[in-house]
C-alpha cells in the first residue's frame, strides 16, 4: 500500500503479506497485516520494549494484555508512530504495514497515521458538532468531493459505528454533549470515516459503563469484517470475549502469543498463567 | 502454584477439589460395601449402601453450586477453569457410580434370597477389578498425576475383557440349570454394573488428563471386546 494515497486498497491488492511467522499464534487464513521485528523501545536512558517480534491478522481482533507498564501501550503506539510525539523516546527495529516499513524516511506520520487509526480510553472528541468530528478527517484528507458525498461518508461512518439511529436527527449538536459510550462510538465514526487499514484501540472500554462496554464490543466484533483491529485493554474477560489473537506482555517483553481460545484455557507460559488467572504478586 | 491476589479464590477452588475427592471417597465405599454385600450376602450392608446413596446425590449437587457460584463471580480462567470444569464432570460420573453401586446393592437383597451360586466369585473378582480401578483414579485426583491417569486409563480393558468371559461363563450356567436363571440375570447385571462402574472410572482419568495438561487423551482407548452388543 501507499500511504501517500487515501483510497483503502480493496481486495488481495498489495498485501505482501510475509510468509514467515514470528509467532505461533498465527489465524488460520488470514493474511498478516502488521508484522513487527525485534522493537526496541526507550524513554531516554530507560528500556521500555525488549525485542517485540509478533504478526497481526487482518479482518481480526488482536488483543494486548498485561499488568501496567509491561508495554503494551508503547508497542501499540509505535503502530501509528505516535511514539514519535514523546520527547526523548526512541524505536528501534521494524514495523510494517502491508510489507511497507512505517519507520521508513519517505513516510509521513501524518498520512501514516489516517492509515492507522486510534481509540483512546477517553472519548476524545472534538469541541464540534457531531457532523463536522465525523468530517473532520475526510476533509483534511480531501476524501469527499463534495456536500453529498461528505453526507454519505458521515452517515455511513456513523452507521458503522452504530451511532446513526441515535443521532440522525441532531447531526449539528455538540459532539461533547453526547453520553460517554455514545462519544466514543462518535470517535470510532471519526476513525472509520477517512478509511484506515488498522484501529488501534487502547482501553476503548474503560470509562464507560457495562451496556456501553457491550455495545463497543458488538461494534468492535462487526468491525473486524473490514479491519485489523488491535486492543489493549486491563480486562481479560473483555480480551477473551472480543479478541481472536491475544498477546501477554510483561516487563517490557512479549511473552505469548496465540489464539486466544488457547491462551484463556491452556497457555503455555507460567507467567501467563499467573497473570490471566489473578496470580500476580 | 502460587496463590491468587484474591485469596477467597484459592480457597474456594481447593474446597471444591476437596469436596469432590470426599464425594470420590464416598462413592468408593459404596461400589466397595454394594460387592461385600453381594459377595458376603449381608443384608444389612446392601440397605446400607442403598440408604447412603442419597449423600452422594447431595455432595454432586453442592459441588455444582459451587461451580456455579465460581462461574459466575469468579469468571476462572486456564489452569482455574479447568479445575472447576474437571470438578464439575468429576462430580457427575460419581453420582452415575454411586447410581450403580446402589443398583448392585438392591441386586444383593434379591439374590441373598435366593440359593447361592459359585459364579458369584467371578463377579466379585471382577469388582476388585473396578474397584482398585477407581481407588487409583481417585488417588491421581487427589496427586493431579496424570501419568497414574494414563495408567487406569489403559486398564480399562482387563474390565472389560473380564465382562465378556464372565457373560459367556454366565450364559452357559443358565443353559445348563434354568433355574438359575433368575439368580444369573442379576449376576449378569451386576457384572455390567461393574463393568460401567470401570467406563466411568476411565472417563474420570481423562478429565485429569485435561485438568493436568489441558489438551484431551488424543489416542483411542483400546478396546478388549470385539464382540458387539455386548458391553
Amino acid at each position: 500500500m501507499d500511504f501517500a494515497g487515501v483510497e483503502r486498497a480493496t481486495g488481495a491488492v498489495g498485501m505482501a503479506a510475509p510468509t514467515v511467522s514470528a509467532d505461533a499464534g498465527s489465524i488460520l487464513g488470514a493474511p498478516i497485516k502488521v508484522s513487527a521485528r525485534d522493537v526496541n523501545v526507550f524513554y531516554g536512558d530507560k528500556q521500555a520494549l525488549f525485542d517485540v517480534s509478533i504478526d497481526i491478522p487482518d479482518r481480526a481482533v488482536t488483543a494486548f494484555i498485561g499488568p501496567s507498564g509491561c508495554g503494551k501501550t508503547t508497542f501499540l503506539r509505535c503502530i501509528n508512530r505516535m511514539n514519535d510525539t514523546i520527547e526523548g523516546a526512541r524505536v528501534k527495529g521494524s514495523v510494517q504495514i502491508e510489507g511497507k516499513n512505517a519507520y521508513a524516511s519517505d513516510v509521513d506520520p501524518v498520512v501514516l497515521r489516517s492509515r492507522v487509526g486510534m481509540v483512546f480510553q477517553k472519548p476524545n472528541p472534538f469541541p464540534k458538532s457531531i457532523y463536522d468530528n465525523v468530517a473532520y478527517g475526510p476533509r483534511i484528507h480531501g476524501i469527499a468531493r463534495g456536500k453529498a458525498a461528505m453526507d454519505e461518508i458521515v452517515e455511513k461512518s456513523l452507521r458503522r459505528a452504530g451511532l446513526w439511529d441515535e443521532v440522525k436527527d441532531r447531526l449539528g449538536s455538540p459532539g461533547v454533549g453526547l453520553s460517554g459510550g455514545q462519544q466514543q462510538r462518535l470517535v470510532i465514526a471519526r476513525t472509520v470515516a477517512v478509511n484506515p487499514d488498522v484501529i488501534l484501540m487502547d482501553e476503548p472500554c474503560s470509562a464507560l459503563d457495562p451496556i456501553a462496554t457491550a455495545k463497543i464490543e458488538e461494534l468492535i466484533d462487526e468491525l473486524r469484517a473490514n479491519y485489523c483491529i488491535i486492543i489493549v485493554t486491563h480486562s481479560m474477560a473483555q480480551a477473551a470475549r472480543v479478541s481472536q489473537k491475544t498477546a501477554f506482555f510483561h516487563l517490557g517483553k512479549l511473552v505469548e502469543t496465540g489464539p486466544t481460545e488457547e491462551i484463556f484455557t491452556n497457555p503455555r507460559d507460567s507467567r501467563t498463567q499467573d497473570y490471566i488467572t489473578g496470580r500476580f504478586g | 502454584m502460587a496463590e491468587h491476589t484474591v485469596k477467597a479464590f484459592t480457597e474456594e477452588l481447593d474446597a471444591l477439589t476437596q469436596e469432590v475427592a470426599r464425594m470420590g471417597g464416598l462413592a468408593e465405599a459404596a461400589v466397595n460395601d454394594s460387592l461385600t454385600a453381594v459377595a458376603r450376602r449381608d443384608t444389612t450392608l446392601a440397605q446400607s449402601v442403598i440408604e447412603r446413596d442419597q449423600k452422594i446425590d447431595v455432595a454432586q449437587r453442592d459441588i455444582e453450586r459451587r461451580a456455579i457460584k465460581l462461574f459466575a463471580l469468579r469468571q476462572p480462567f486456564a489452569t482455574d477453569l479447568r479445575v472447576v470444569l474437571t470438578g464439575w464432570r468429576i462430580a457427575s460420573e460419581l453420582e452415575r457410580v454411586g447410581d450403580l453401586a446402589k443398583n448392585i446393592a438392591k441386586r444383593a437383597l434379591i439374590l441373598n434370597q435366593a440359593e447361592p451360586i459359585t459364579l458369584t466369585r467371578s463377579v466379585e473378582r471382577m469388582g476388585k477389578l473396578a474397584a482398585a480401578h477407581l481407588n487409583q483414579v481417585l488417588d491421581a485426583y487427589a496427586n493431579r498425576d496424570v501419568q497414574a491417569a494414563i495408567a487406569v486409563w489403559h486398564q480399562d480393558d482387563n474390565i472389560d475383557a473380564h465382562y465378556n468371559s464372565l457373560f459367556r461363563e454366565l450364559v452357559t450356567y443358565m443353559i445348563e440349570d434354568p433355574r438359575t436363571i433368575s439368580s444369573c440375570a442379576h449376576l449378569l447385571f451386576i457384572a455390567k454394573n461393574i463393568e460401567r462402574i470401570g467406563d466411568h472410572g476411565t472417563n474420570i482419568a481423562e478429565y485429569i488428563h485435561f485438568l493436568v495438561t489441558g489438551e484431551e487423551i488424543d489416542t483411542q482407548r483400546p478396546r478388549a471386546d470385539n464382540e458387539p452388543g455386548i458391553s
